[in-house]
């Protein structure tokens, strides 16, 4: 016996149309295995994705699927689980599509604790429309956009979460795929908005015009700018430049949503101010 | 659910219709299992092979690291796996050296 991903996927748009050693294809499969530990029936799962490498997600994986417009990933996925609040909703961002156009969607999905999953696949680069500057890219790096190098201070996808108010905060990389499905299968459990900030590679438009070399080569530099929660607490301060915690970096109860609406429907039922 | 049947007395077994050739999954293997071939099907010029499947460890990391669902291992609990040796070892570090491609016999 083996895993079957066939079951998950629309096999007639197989082999996907991403770049080789695209780490977007790791994080489908790790949300696959994630989704077939949880038990979840793919009828009661809805994936939302937006504009970018990461928006061809929906495309591939056999459930109820959104491709929505550039950015507007939360603001989609917000109006289909209050409508659906039974159902478990995944939306998938780009760097690009999650912080920069959908940055502002982004912050009020964590601020009202809405009961979505977010995953921003970050690849440090705008790769669809071939290497704009991103708000991820790191200082330093040759963009079109950036040619003589990047000044750009770089963006840190999980602290704008925390600030927001997202009560499930996590990072992790393409580089463990065992890790990232256990991250994915805590914060699909999580009663609301769940942050997965997963590093991605992007050799081809990232990689190659930085001379970081082929998708091997670019997974090791991906390496060596993350280490885990417990080592990053003990390091000092210069050594914790340029590099970034991996692991669950906060979790949270606070009131989902959703929940919140209900009661805002009992009292427009009975005519009276919501009770909080 | 979510499960397929496995060839019989296979440990790994590849779809190269699915591989683009992106060498990540002979980067991974610490048993010089895979290697690639060279092929006029993909742009790369290669597709992933399986070259001594009788080494496997079963470790899975190959599978796990595909992003192109091109890969399947066995279940430990159906076939029963080798050990890592020094010789499998040496194979591997031998094959990433030889730019993920077989090495001639």
């Amino acid at each position: 016996m083996a895993f079957n991903y066939d079951e998950y996927l629309r096999t007639d748009k197989m082999p996907t149309l991403w770049c080789w050693g695209c780490g977007d294809g790791v994080i489908l499969k790790s949300v696959i295995r994630a989704i077939d530990k949880l038990g979840w029936n793919m009828d009661d799962v809805c994936v939302v994705s937006g504009i970018g490498c990461s928006g061809r997600f929906s495309s591939y994986i056999d459930c109820n699927t959104v491709h929505t417009t550039h950015g507007r990933t939360v603001a989609y996925a917000t109006g289909i689980k209050l409508a659906n609040p039974d159902k478990h909703v995944i939306v998938v961002a780009g760097d690009g599509d999650g912080l920069a156009i959908g940055g502002n969607h982004t912050i009020h999905g964590c601020r009202r604790n809405i009961d979505l999953n977010f995953i921003l696949i970050n690849n440090f680069i705008y790769g669809l429309t071939n290497s704009q500057t991103s708000p991820t890219t790191p200082q330093g790096m040759w963009t079109v956009t950036a040619q003589y190098g990047n000044v750009d201070p770089t963006f840190d996808a999980c602290k704008l979460a925390e600030g927001a108010g997202a009560t499930f905060i996590a990072r992790e990389t393409v580089n463990d795929p065992r890790k990232l499905e256990k991250m994915f299968v805590e914060g699909f459990k999580h009663k609301g908005f769940s942050f997965f900030d997963v590093f991605s590679n992007c050799h081809i438009n990232l990689g190659r015009k930085n001379k970081m070399g082929e998708a091997v080569q670019n997974l090791e530099w991906i390496d060596s700018i993350t280490v885990s929660k417990k080592k990053w607490e003990k390091l000092s301060e210069e050594e914790k430049a340029g590099k970034f915690p991996t692991g669950i970096l906060k979790q949270e109860e606070k009131p989902e949503y959703c929940e919140l609406y209900d009661k805002v429907i009992e009292a427009a039922q009975n005519k009276t101010k919501v009770q909080l | 659910m979510g499960l397929m049947k496995a060839p019989e007395n296979t440990p790994v077994w590849v779809n190269v219709d699915r591989c683009k050739a992106c060498d990540i999954c002979v980067d991974v293997c610490p048993a010089g299992v895979l290697a690639m071939v060279p092929s006029d099907k993909t742009i790369l010029g290669a597709t992933i092979s399986v070259q001594v499947p009788e080494a496997c460890i079963g470790c899975n990391d190959c599978e796990l690291h595909c992003p192109d669902f091109a890969i399947y291992v066995a279940d430990r609990k159906e076939y029963k796996f080798a050990k890592l040796t020094e010789q499998a070892k040496e194979r591997a570090e031998a094959i990433r050296k030889n730019h993920y491609m077989v090495l001639s016999a």
